[in-house]
C-alpha cells in the first residue's frame, strides 16, 4: 500500500474519472466520476503487484491482465481501513448470547470486525446455522447458554430487528463461557467446555483455537 | 396549549427590557434599515463538534447588521445514529432519517411551549426533505438516524413589538440555518452525503426609498424591510447543481415569470455564500 500526500475532502469533491480508480469506502459515483462522499482525508490503495515476469524469457507465457486500478476511498480517521460501523454480510462478529430459546439463540452484536460497534444490534444464530453437519440434531441450550461470548458470521441483514448469523465454521462458535458454577471454562473438544474448579463438563458449539 | 406537565412561563410576548447605552435617542428610535448590498449575506460563524455526546454536531450564529456583539440567529444540531431501530419498526433497506426542530421557549418574542406546534413540525418536514437529497441512505440498512435542531435565538429583533412583522418570513430564515447546520453535523457525524446542502433564502421587497419599487435581495432580515412581498428558501448543492427543496411564499406583484426564476437564482446565490462557510468550517475539523 502506497500513500500519497493526504488531501482532505468534503462530501461532493471531485476524485477522479472511474477509468483512473475504483471506488472504495467512502466514495460514490455519479456519472462516470468519482466523487467523496465523507469528510476526511483521501487514500489511495495501490493492487498487489502480479509477480515480475518469468525468468526464462523463451518461455511463451500468456499476456498478462490488464492492470487492476489503484482503489481510492476517504475516512475521517486517517486510516484506510474500512470503518465497520454496521455488520454486513460476511463479517465476522463477536456477540454475547442474550437469551436462547429451542429453535435460535438471541444474541448482542458487539464486535464487527476489529471494529467496537457503538450501537448495540441484535442477531438470531437459528439452530440450523449452528453447525455445518447434523443440523437436525442440534439442541441449541447444548449449543450456547445466555452470557457466552461467541465468535460467529453474518449471513443475512435479516429481518426489521435481527442480523442472521451463522456458527458453522470450525473456527466460529463459543469463546468464552461461564459455567454454571460461575467460573470460566476452557475448551476441550469441538463440543464440550470444562470448568477447571469442579471438573463438572458443559456442551458448547466450541470454535476451534487459532 | 395542553402541556399540564410542566411549569410554562408566560403565554405572551417576552421582550426584555431595554437599558439606555449612550445611544443617541433619535437614531436608536429609528427603524433599521439594510446597509449591506442587496446581494450580500451577514457576517455567519459555524463551528462543528460541539456536542461531545452526539455522533456529530454544529453550531451556527448570524450576527445583526448595525449592532455589534448581537447575533440574531443562533442553532445548534445534533446528529445521533447511525443507531439501531427500534423493535416495531418494519425493515428498511435504507436510513431512516428523523428531523426534529426545536424553539427554545426563548427564542422568539411569542413565547414557544415545550411540545412542538405546527410551526415546528412544518421545519422538520422541510429540513428532511432538504436533507434528504443529499444523504446516500442505501449505504446504512436497517439503521436510524435522528436530526435534531434547537433554535436558541430566532432572527427577530427584539427591539420592535410584537405585532410588527410576520413570523412566516423569520421561518425562512430559521429554516436556512436549519439546513446548513444540519448538513455540516452530518458531515462530521461521517454519514454518506453526496454533497454539502446548505440553505440560503431571497427575498422581494419594497422600500419606501425606491419608490416603492419591489426589489430582490438575498437574507433578507425583516425589520430591515417595509414590507416583504415574497420570499423562497433553498436548499441547493453546489456541486450537483441540484435544488433538495425549495420553499416559495408570499405575492408576486405582477405574473412575470422572470421574477420567479430571478428569486430562485438569488435563493440559490445566498446558499452558495452560505456553503462557503460550511466547506471552510467542516474543513478545519479535519488536518
Amino acid at each position: 500500500m502506497s500513500k500519497m500526500a493526504p488531501t482532505v475532502t468534503i462530501p461532493g469533491q471531485l476524485l477522479g474519472p472511474t477509468s483512473k480508480y475504483k471506488p472504495g469506502p467512502g466514495t460514490h459515483i455519479h456519472l462516470s466520476s468519482l466523487y467523496s462522499s465523507l469528510l476526511g482525508v483521501v487514500h489511495i490503495t495501490h493492487p498487489a503487484k502480479a509477480p515480475g515476469p518469468a525468468k526464462r524469457l523463451n518461455k511463451i507465457t500468456p499476456a498478462p491482465a490488464p492492470a487492476e486500478l489503484p482503489t481510492i476511498s476517504v475516512s475521517r480517521s486517517g486510516i484506510s481501513e474500512k470503518r465497520e460501523i454496521l455488520p454486513e454480510v460476511g463479517n465476522v462478529i463477536l456477540c454475547r448470547v442474550v437469551r436462547i430459546s429451542p429453535r435460535q439463540a438471541v444474541v448482542a452484536i458487539l464486535i464487527c470486525g476489529d471494529t467496537v460497534l457503538d450501537a448495540e444490534w441484535q442477531g438470531v444464530i437459528r439452530a440450523q446455522d449452528v453447525r455445518a453437519t447434523e443440523k437436525d440434531k442440534v439442541k441449541i441450550y447444548e449449543s450456547f447458554r445466555p452470557g457466552d461470548i461467541v465468535r460467529a458470521e453474518v449471513i443475512s441483514l435479516g429481518d426489521q430487528a435481527n442480523y442472521y448469523l451463522s456458527t458453522a465454521k470450525n473456527e466460529l462458535g463459543v469463546i468464552m463461557a461461564t459455567s454454571e458454577a460461575g467460573s470460566t471454562m476452557y475448551p476441550v473438544s469441538w463440543k464440550e467446555y470444562r470448568d477447571p474448579d469442579t471438573g463438572l463438563s458443559e456442551a458448547r458449539k466450541v470454535a476451534k483455537p487459532f | 396549549m395542553a402541556d399540564r406537565r410542566r411549569i410554562n412561563g408566560p403565554a405572551g410576548a417576552t421582550i426584555p427590557p431595554i437599558f439606555d447605552d449612550g445611544v443617541d435617542k433619535k437614531t436608536a428610535s429609528q427603524k433599521p434599515t439594510r446597509s449591506r448590498p442587496a446581494n450580500a449575506v451577514r457576517h455567519t460563524f459555524l463551528k462543528t463538534g460541539v456536542t461531545p455526546s452526539a455522533s456529530g454536531s454544529a453550531y451556527l450564529e448570524v450576527e445583526v447588521p448595525g449592532k455589534p456583539g448581537v447575533s440574531g440567529l443562533k442553532l445548534s444540531c445534533t446528529v445521533h445514529g447511525p443507531r439501531s431501530l427500534p423493535r416495531s419498526s418494519p425493515f428498511a433497506p435504507h436510513i431512516i432519517l428523523t428531523t426534529h426542530v426545536k424553539f427554545a421557549p426563548f427564542a422568539t418574542k411569542q413565547r414557544r411551549g415545550y411540545l412542538r406546534d405546527p410551526t415546528e413540525r412544518d421545519l422538520g418536514s422541510h429540513l428532511e426533505t432538504a436533507l434528504r437529497g443529499a444523504i446516500i441512505a442505501d449505504r446504512w440498512p436497517k439503521s436510524g438516524v435522528d436530526i435534531i435542531v434547537s433554535i436558541i435565538e430566532g432572527d427577530q429583533d427584539r427591539e420592535t413589538s410584537k405585532e410588527q412583522g410576520d413570523e412566516s418570513w423569520d421561518m425562512m430564515n430559521a429554516l436556512s440555518g436549519c439546513i446548513t447546520v444540519a448538513s455540516a453535523a452530518l458531515a462530521d457525524a461521517g454519514i454518506d452525503c453526496v454533497d454539502t446542502v446548505a440553505g440560503g433564502v431571497a427575498a422581494l421587497v419594497r422600500e419606501e426609498a425606491n419608490n416603492g419599487v419591489a426589489k430582490i435581495v438575498i437574507d433578507p432580515v425583516p425589520s430591515e424591510h417595509v414590507k416583504i412581498e415574497a420570499a423562497c428558501c433553498v436548499a441547493y448543492l453546489p456541486t450537483r447543481d441540484e435544488i433538495t427543496n425549495l420553499w416559495f411564499k408570499g405575492d408576486m406583484p405582477d405574473d412575470n415569470m422572470n421574477t420567479y426564476m430571478e428569486l430562485v437564482q438569488q435563493g440559490i446565490q445566498a446558499s452558495k455564500f452560505a456553503n462557503r462557510v460550511l466547506v471552510q468550517s467542516i474543513s478545519e475539523t479535519v488536518g
